[in-house]
């Protein structure tokens, strides 16, 4: 079985975010970039089944600074192949390119699965894995908590608003959108990182042209303002635990 | 004295149980051979002078056996010195055995008086061994001391947990009492034969006062049985002797001769971990044979007296039982299972906190620890799932440099709210580098301490400064974790800072585990640094006069030694001679010093989500800091002074946890200088102020 996990650099949240000058986007100058978390589910998710069922994983990701350290530690959990392709995406870019991009590079490639993150901190709509299904036209699930495959067919469950959960039938090869997987993504050893660096090469596949395809458009982005009818609780500890449990009072929230 | 066929008997006995003997040890020699590496004999040979004279202090003197169990040490060494003596007196007796006339003749020539002397020496100290066995024996198997006992938690060979080493322990108590026994009482009955006591034989004459009625033949056949169960038993006790517990009589002395070549500060150098038993070096599988199986190790581990299943004792005892029920399979070249499955469970495994208690306390030089760095370094190669917040840190340390999670942009943040600005030694020169560490850099409290700290030195005038974003972790507790790549990470960041920056003097850092890491541990990418504790700076500033107290401080304080400064890095005095300057009245915790008890942060446990299932560590130590502590005479809360920014977090929610709060509060020493000193605007002198660093302690 050959499973496809497309991995995103998203920025570092840990790090200050700025603006840039006229406010559509992020100040992406000293943006640090790291891997998109729910990426790293899917790729635990393929290694799973890899494990459970042979066949390869490869990864697969735009070339955006640090992507090649995003590689190397997909190498060092377990991956088979990894592949970049080659761009100038330092700008980030709408989830319609994203797939686009993917998709390109997918076609040209045997695949049974493509795994990708349900969503990513610079695209909360989770459209990537919809998009590329379409542009591969093939079916797609999200929001999946649960892989399982028998033969051509997975079945995978999906999880909805309210505690609800879906269960699909899904003839591969088919895209998910992979919200978590059974067991929390592994840790890859820095010497075992530092190994794939001098043992594996990143492979590359030239992008297609005309990957700007038309998304949103970003008309303002602006840092959270705050309201004004919130009731700041000042005081120490004693005092502000007192006055919540007034309010609860008040609000008929407890008795 | 002995017939004919009797000298033939135990000449034939001799051989065939020496040759049975020698061959077990030979395998044994074999089984530590297939251990990793060998030893450096061209070192060796250049230091053998004081390695043999270290040996035989520690082993003649059995000065580790009395800390911690000072009685037991008393008994062990009336058995020790004994046993040692014996060495002589049995070859003197087979001499007498074998030729009586010329042994006679020898006594009563010129070396008359060194054999009354011997004779003296050898009644006392039989009476010695009887006694001291029979006390150590009596405490196994009547008064049955707890020590003994493993929690049913704990990983544990199925012999041992059916009582093995009871069943050793009696076999080798029985065989000295009868070996010892017979001596004596062969003595008494030699004197009562002869008729005339011997008072150079006190003990003995005493028992052949008794004897002396007995027929004269039944003397005679009594001093034959006596001669060969006092010696014919040695003979036939060497086979079992060299599987037994007993063998640590030789390993031991073994173990110390090598103890120097693995300093408990540089850990394993290589870094490649042990999955196997014959993954680790050669003096970790000869600590499963030096092991006497007294668990004073078990006895001072806080990840033990917390409950988690780990017990060093049972990692080395694992080790010996499975050599012993396999011996000829691992000589072989077979494979050991992975040490996990039959020496420590991955769960104790992970719940070491690398304190070194257990290596301090070991009478017989064994470095358990150090095999569970191996363990974890094995397991994080393996993809062994890991604690989800250690994971965290962990990826946090290699993307940010930081455990916190947090930006490395925002290390020196710290510094901001300080009246003066300290000085970039990446830009500028400086006399002293301050590595400040993670605890101090991010943690508030921490934080608040490296202030005070900063302001410390720029009041008595020091030039110095800070790499900012530049530092990163350390290191060290990455490599107690198992982590060593992340470590390498770390540290080649590091060194390359350092080599960076300008920096004339060399290095202070408000961390410990920073001062173990820069003063040994990088000496692995060929760096050694110079590189000081705070306390000791803050000691030489008040002896130089550099910072004047201006007030004595009136708190009764007890203070905790942290791991990384006390045991590994024998700071000891510096804090305590800062105390004394501060005119506090310091009570110290019977854990102290080289004793001290672990914080239960060291080794990534603090990085740790899932705690110890009972006290923690940390709580214990605030309750025997409470207990020194208690007056009822006074109002005043005492203090729990610490230094180590990690301490301050770790008993500060001890305090809390362990429902103390408002009877004792905990403080970083720096807070007290700082309270005792009254700070002025800042003016720098003309001339800077010099520490006189102490020169690199060699690795």
């Amino acid at each position: 079985m050959n499973i496809i996990v497309c991995m995103r650099q998203v920025p570092d949240l840990v790090e200050e975010l700025e603006l840039n000058d006229d406010g559509t986007g992020l100040n992406r100058e000293y943006l640090k970039l790291g891997v998109n978390e729910f990426d790293d589910w899917a790729l635990e998710q393929a290694l799973l089944l890899k494990e459970e069922h042979g066949g390869s994983v490869t990864c697969l990701a735009l070339d955006t600074p640090e992507v090649d350290n995003t590689l190397f530690t997909c190498y060092a959990k377990g991956a088979d192949k990894a592949i970049k392709i080659e761009g100038d995406f330092a700008n980030g870019m709408t989830s319609h390119s994203a797939a686009k991009l993917f998709a390109d590079a997918i076609k040209a490639m045997p695949h049974d699965l493509i795994l990708t993150g349900v969503q990513s901190v610079e695209d909360l709509d989770g459209q990537v894995g919809v998009l590329l299904a379409t542009n591969l036209g093939i079916p797609h699930v999200s929001v999946v908590t649960g892989v399982q495959v028998n033969g051509k067919v997975a079945v995978v469950r999906k999880e909805y608003a309210g505690g609800m959960l879906g269960e699909f039938e899904v003839d591969l090869p088919a895209v998910l959108g992979i919200q978590a997987a059974k067991q929390a993504p592994r840790y890859a050893p820095i010497s075992k990182v530092r190994a794939m660096m001098k043992e594996k090469k990143i492979e590359t596949s030239a992008s297609a042209d005309g990957a700007t395809e038309a998304g949103i458009t970003i008309r303002r982005m602006f840092k959270p303002e705050s309201g004004k009818r919130a009731e700041m609780l000042e005081g120490d500890a004693e005092a502000v635990a007192s006055r919540v449990a007034e309010i609860l009072k008040e609000r008929g929230l407890v008795k | 004295m002995l017939t004919f066929p009797e000298k033939i008997g135990f000449i034939v006995l001799a051989v065939v149980m020496l040759g049975w003997a020698g061959v077990l040890a030979f395998r044994i020699g074999r089984a530590i051979g297939r251990g990793r590496g060998h030893p450096d004999w061209r070192h060796i040979r250049a230091t053998l002078r004081e390695r043999i004279l270290a040996q035989l202090l520690v082993v003649g003197t059995n000065l580790p056996v009395f800390f911690q169990r000072p009685l037991v040490g008393i008994f062990h060494f009336m058995v020790f010195a004994g046993f040692t003596f014996y060495l002589l007196v049995n070859i003197l007796d087979v001499a007498t055995g074998y030729f009586p006339e010329f042994v006679a003749t020898l006594r009563a020539g010129n070396l008359a008086t060194l054999f009354n002397l011997y004779d003296l020496a050898a009644d006392l100290l039989s009476v010695g061994v009887l006694i001291g066995m029979s006390a150590l024996l009596i405490r196994r198997f009547i008064r049955r001391d707890p020590a003994f006992n493993f929690r049913a938690n704990v990983l544990l060979n199925d012999r041992v947990r059916a009582g093995a080493i009871r069943f050793d322990s009696f076999i080798v108590g029985t065989f000295i009492l009868l070996h010892v026994g017979s001596r004596w009482l062969g003595s008494g009955l030699q004197i009562a034969a002869s008729g005339q006591s011997h008072w150079l034989e006190p003990t003995a004459s005493l028992a052949a006062i008794p004897l002396a009625r007995l027929p004269a033949p039944v003397l005679q056949i009594g001093i034959h049985v006596t001669w060969w169960s006092a010696l014919g038993l040695i003979l036939f006790f060497f086979p079992y002797f060299v599987r037994s517990k007993h063998i640590h009589i030789f390993f031991a002395p073994l173990n110390w001769f090598f103890f120097r070549d693995r300093p408990l500060a540089t850990t394993e150098q290589d870094g490649a971990g042990a999955k196997h038993l014959q993954d680790l070096t050669w003096h970790q599988v000869m600590d499963a044979y030096a092991c006497i199986m007294c668990n004073r190790c078990q006895e001072v581990c806080p990840a033990y007296a917390a409950g988690a299943p780990l017990s060093p004792a049972a990692l080395e005892i694992n080790k010996r039982y499975y050599l012993n029920q396999h011996l000829t399979d691992f000589v072989g070249g077979k494979s050991s299972p992975p040490l996990w499955e039959f020496a420590i469970s991955k769960e104790a495994a992970w719940a070491c906190t690398t304190c070194g208690a257990c290596v301090e306390v070991c009478p017989v030089g064994n470095t358990p620890m150090v095999d569970i760095i191996d363990v974890r370094r094995a397991l994080i190669a393996e993809g062994d799932a890991l604690d989800a917040n250690l994971q965290k840190s962990l990826e946090n340390l290699a993307k940010q440099g930081n455990s916190f999670g947090q930006s490395g942009r925002m290390r020196a943040k710290w510094t901001q709210a300080l009246e003066f600005k300290i000085k970039d030694a990446r830009k500028e020169e400086v006399d002293y580098l301050w590595f400040v560490g993670d605890y101090a850099s991010f943690d508030p409290r921490g934080q608040e301490s490296s202030r005070m700290f900063a302001r410390l030195l720029n009041q008595a005038g020091l030039d110095f400064g800070i790499l900012y974003e530049a530092e990163w972790n350390s290191g060290n507790d990455a490599r107690r974790i198992g982590e060593e790549g992340l470590f390498e990470m770390l540290a080649e960041h590091n060194v390359e800072a350092l080599s960076k920056a300008k920096f004339r003097q060399g290095i202070l850092t408000t961390d410990p585990h920073t001062l173990n890491a820069l003063r040994f541990e990088y000496a692995k990418l060929g760096h050694t640094f110079t590189v000081e504790h705070y306390t000791r700076a803050i000691e030489y500033l008040l002896r130089e006069g550099k910072i004047k107290l201006s007030r004595s401080l009136k708190y009764r304080v007890t203070y905790h030694d942290p791991c990384y400064l006390g045991r590994y890095n024998r700071a000891f005095d510096a804090p305590r001679y800062i105390l004394e300057q501060l005119g506090v009245e310091l009570i110290e915790m019977p854990r102290n010093r080289a004793d001290s008890f672990c914080c239960g942060a060291g080794g990534g446990q603090i990085w740790k989500g899932t705690g110890v299932p009972g006290e923690k560590p940390a709580e214990n130590r605030i309750r025997e800091a409470l207990r020194v502590l208690a007056d009822p005479g006074r109002k005043d809360v005492p203090l729990f002074v610490v230094a180590c920014p990690k301490d301050v977090a770790m008993f500060t929610d001890a305090v809390k946890t362990s429902g103390n709060e408002g009877k004792i509060i905990v403080k970083d020493i720096v807070e007290l200088v700082a309270e005792a000193i009254d700070f002025k605007p800042a003016t720098q002198p003309a001339k800077p102020v010099a520490l006189p660093i102490a020169q690199q302690v060699a690795v």
